[in-house]
């Protein structure tokens, strides 16, 4: 076999949170990253996103997938990095080591000196929402189905139902739509939609397309082929309800039910995961309970827009390189970062007080109107922000000013709360 | 070299019917094929018809993948007789065909539950203890043992819970059953009909049989959708068809109803540990019927935990659907067998249909109607572990049908087996990868499967021509993300060594395409048809 290779940094995944960390290390100086990709190429999902949107924060413009991974895409290969297309890590160690294959270099032994996890996610399936039913061709989930059209020139389906109002699902509405396909409806268990309202009024309402809240699909007939999909109404508790079941006819099933974060190398390597976000606990500078790795992007939690991907990618990879080059010593103590009233999830969790500013993104439970999202500690705001609404589906970023956290430091654990915007003794920007 | 190959997979997809064989065997399930591979030790002129594209497409690839030791079974029946017979032939059925075969297992749990509560109401705590924590497993070992069960062993409380920590704490005792095995059906079934194949059988897919021909009593042939085979001895191993078969050559008299199963599926990620055994409730006889036999809580040879199977009457022999009843009826069952298990992990849900007669015993007879014709025929649970002594049984009627009862010389006993990449050390990964380096291209990333292993299906004696078939014979979309990632990849394989447009690959044969056309295929005028 190969010797073992050392470099300071091995990033694995080649998307948008691989790419940021990769060049932010770069960048502050580390010699010597390597990039690891499984797929043939760089830019991991944004290739096959050819719709616009990206990029509003981190460019001011909106660009399509393409046109924001390429923007990352010319750096890094401008920034003399290794870079490994093809190749696929089987096994991440608590020791930081890896290994990997590809079908040139055969089994690679690694040993870096930091690590950043950027695997993203991948999409859930239907077993795992248990819809009954046959197992036919022709049940296929909405990212899969983008990559057929998009980057394959092949059509899943002609006569299309999809389960499921997540941004995914509702741009493949719009996107069976333009090929000449029909779409008989987008069906939404919960009683809200789960996608960006530009989505709905882009993918849905531009299309007459149209969307079932409180409906899901209970059988999918077809032993071959789909053949038709049953769809309910569904209860208060989510449960179909009896007598309210119609036969939909179609070829299609696209499922666009929730995305994981992939972080089955992160299990092997012993990182602790936060069950609310199904990703690393993280601290400010993106670093997991392994010392030395490292985590950005979809792996870490799924975030609604590509610009916060890269933005804690860039805190990941410029972490990741100063825990190289200073051998910045992990502060053993931290506070813990919670989600309060109205929060489903806070990322970073833990707060160590590197100094610097920190975002905190986080999700709401339910939608809401006229409300303060606001960072506390002790009863003390340290952060806050107004908003007219928030919904589950929309994250909400929460910068905090870097004085007040190390303030805060003294105080003991941070809650993340939305609160009625009457609420709260003080009315901050 | 790359035309020849795919000259080579087209005869090999669509070779002619014979015009005559010794032997004919009807259905490909893991019996058929176990049957056509014991004929080979002693004639190579067998021919399999299977009316599917690939063997195992039944019950054989939609069970439990148990090797029970018959202590559920009824004793004085031919299935228990077989079972227990079978299960003790397994480590040798098995030899030389490169498939996994381990021995995990069965705990049975004793609980409060075990006892119907108008028997428990009856009996004062005392009495109810003895009976839960020494009566009945010793009950148990006592019943096995009069069946021919060898080493069963009482557990008390302690070394139940010692042994698998995630079954429930109200477990009062136990008994072990170290006999049961674990074995992949469909790589079984696949197994034993290359072995076939080496040793000189013939198996032609998509091949349906559509009469038999009798003449003064005599079985003389095979009638099928593709041309006539004639033939002195036929097989009916048709699985849930088996009366129907029967009934073509007027050897018939049992029936069968169809029987569905439905079983959960869990990410291995998740539950390799989670139960090292088998585990199944103990239920007193006479307690309120369940719809199964017993079904229980297993690891698969691969480590998944499956959780089932149900058991459904049904009409239609070809349901293999899963209703939301039957889902729930599982995590009711085994939650509290069970209570901790992970049931976010699910990553897949089949079902398979079981052959009853309505006398719930094999039917395994040289016909005394029909000479020549063989029924095989109500295989269910536990057939998968009779089936050894299932062939053997066979056999006895062949060889007084005129099968040789030398062995030949020049049979192979070995079939050799593709390596899977998941499984090797580094080092032998490394190695194929230098000689190969399609070794190195990971096709499956949750199964870790490789571009090599996928073409050896494809390729191999039997060949996969569909998305299910390279699927069974190397996992690729068994995983976590269930063929999301990897789907195109293979297809675009499958497309490329079949020499077929992608659009024509298809999921499991027949009108099931992936693709329905490509890009602006649908932009044309028909569309105003459809309104």
């Amino acid at each position: 076999m190969a010797k073992v290779r050392k470099p300071d940094l091995v990033v694995i995944g080649a998307g948008p949170a691989g790419l940021g960390a990769a060049l932010a290390a770069r960048e502050a100086g580390l010699r010597d990253v390597m990039l690891i990709e499984r797929d043939v190429e760089l830019g991991g999902i944004l290739p096959q996103c050819i719709h616009d949107g990206f990029g509003s924060i981190v460019f001011g413009e909106t660009l399509t997938g393409p046109q924001y991974a390429q923007r990352f895409i010319d750096r890094v290969e401008k920034a003399d990095m290794d870079i490994k297309l093809n190749t696929m890590v089987l096994d991440l160690r608590p020791d930081r080591s890896l290994t990997a294959v590809n079908s040139r270099d055969g089994i690679l032994e690694i040993k870096p000196r930091a690590v950043v996890l950027a695997m993203g996610c991948r999409e859930r399936t239907r077993h795992q929402v248990l819809i009954p039913g046959y197992r036919p061709a022709g049940v296929i989930c909405a990212g899969a189905a983008q990559r057929d059209i998009n980057i394959e020139g092949l059509m899943p389906g002609r006569r299309v139902v999809i389960l499921g109002s997540g941004d995914i699902g509702l741009i493949m509405a719009r996107r069976f739509t333009l090929e000449g396909a029909e779409v008989e409806g987008v069906y939404e268990i919960m009683d809200h939609p789960g996608g960006l309202t530009r989505n709905l009024v882009q993918c849905l309402h531009d299309y007459d397309i149209p969307l079932h809240l409180s409906h899901t699909v209970t059988f999918i007939h077809g032993r071959k082929r789909v053949e038709a999909v049953t769809v309910s109404r569904v209860d208060g508790n989510l449960k179909p309800m009896p007598g309210t079941e119609r036969l939909v006819p179609c070829d299609t099933l696209v499922l666009s039910v929730g995305l994981i974060p992939e972080n089955e190398l992160s299990r092997r390597a012993g990182v602790v995961l936060d069950p609310a976000t199904g990703g690393p606990v993280v601290d400010e500078r993106m670093e997991t309970s392994v010392e030395g790795i490292f985590a950005c992007g979809n792996v870490m939690n799924v975030f609604d827009l590509v610009d916060y991907v890269t933005h804690t990618a860039e805190v990941a990879g410029r972490a990741a390189a100063e825990y190289v080059l200073r051998g910045v010593a992990r502060k053993p103590e931290a506070l813990r970062v919670r989600p309060g009233r109205n929060v489903r999830f806070v990322v970073p969790q833990l707060l160590r007080g590197y100094g610097g500013e920190v975002s905190f993104y986080f999700r709401v439970s339910r939608p809401e109107r006229a409300v303060r999202a606001r960072l506390v500690t002790g009863g003390i705001p340290l952060a806050a922000k107004r908003a007219r609404m928030v919904r589950p589906p929309e994250m909400v970023r929460l910068r905090a000013d870097p004085e007040r956290l190390v303030e805060a430091l003294s105080r003991g654990d941070l809650t993340v709360e939305v609160v009625p915007e009457d609420e709260g003794p003080e009315r901050q920007g | 070299m790359k035309d020849r190959a795919q000259g080579h997979l087209r005869e090999k997809l669509n070779p002619e019917l014979p015009a005559s064989a010794r032997v004919v065997v009807v259905g490909a399930g893991v019996i058929g094929c176990a049957i056509a591979r014991e004929i080979t030790r002693y004639t190579p002129d067998v021919v399999v018809l299977e009316k599917e594209n690939d063997v195992a497409c039944g019950a054989s690839k939609a069970n439990n993948a148990e090797v029970h030791s018959g202590i559920g079974e009824e004793v004085g029946t031919l299935k228990q007789k077989l079972n227990v017979r079978g299960n003790y032939m397994y480590d040798e059925f098995v030899a030389g065909l490169g498939v996994d075969f381990k021995r995990q297992g069965l705990l049975i749990v004793v609980t409060p539950r075990s006892v119907p509560p108008e028997v428990a109401e009856k009996m004062s705590p005392e009495q109810l203890d003895e009976l839960l924590r020494v009566r009945i497993p010793e009950g148990i070992v006592a019943y096995g043992e009069a069946a021919g069960i060898k080493g069963l062993r009482v557990l008390s409380r302690e070394e139940v819970l010692r042994r698998e920590p995630n079954v429930t704490p109200e477990a009062v005792s136990g008994v072990f059953d170290p006999n049961y095995g674990l074995v992949c059906p469909y790589k079984l079934t696949i197994a034993l009909a290359e072995h076939a194949v080496i040793n000189g059988a013939r198996v032609f897919l998509n091949t349906e049989v559509t009469g038999i021909r009798v003449e003064d009593g005599e079985v003389k042939g095979v009638i099928t959708n593709r041309g006539e085979i004639a033939a002195p001895l036929v097989i009916n191993a048709a699985g849930v068809f088996a009366d129907e078969v029967a009934e073509m050559a007027g050897a018939g008299g049992f029936r069968i109803h169809p029987r569905k199963g439905a079983t959960l599926l869990f990410d291995r990620q998740v539950t390799s540990e989670y139960v090292r055994s088998s585990v199944a409730l103990f239920r007193m006889p006479g307690m309120k019927k369940e719809r199964s036999k017993g079904g229980g809580a297993m690891p698969t040879v691969e480590g998944n935990l499956q959780l089932g199977p149900t058991a459904v009457e049904v009409e239609d022999k070809n349901d293999t659907s899963i209703s939301a009843e039957e889902i729930e009826e599982i995590f009711e069952r085994f939650h509290y067998l069970l209570p901790s298990f992970p049931r976010e992990a699910v990553i897949s849900a089949f079902s398979g249909v079981r052959a009853p007669t309505y006398e719930e015993d094999f039917v395994i007879e040289a016909s005394d109607k029909v000479r020549g014709f063989v029924n095989v025929a109500g295989i269910q649970s536990p057939g998968l572990a009779s089936a050894p002594a299932i062939v053997e049984m066979v056999m006895g009627f062949l060889h007084e049908l005129g099968i040789p009862r030398e062995p030949r010389p020049d049979f192979d006993p070995v079939r050799p087996a593709t390596p899977r990449f998941a499984e090797l050390d580094d080092r032998e990964r490394d190695a194929l990868i230098r000689k190969d380096p399609r070794w190195g291209n990971i096709v499956c990333r949750c199964e870790y499967v490789t571009e090599a292993e996928v073409l050896a299906a494809i390729h191999s004696l039997i060949p996969a021509t569909d998305m299910d078939g390279v699927k069974r014979r190397t996992r690729t979309g068994m995983g976590r993300c269930q063929g999301g990632f990897c789907g195109h990849r293979v297809a675009a394989i499958l497309a490329r060594e079949l020499g077929i447009p992608i659009t024509e690959v298809t999921k499991s044969g027949g009108p099931s395409p992936l693709y329905l056309g490509e890009t602006k295929d649908f932009l044309c005028s028909e569309r105003v048809g459809h309104g």
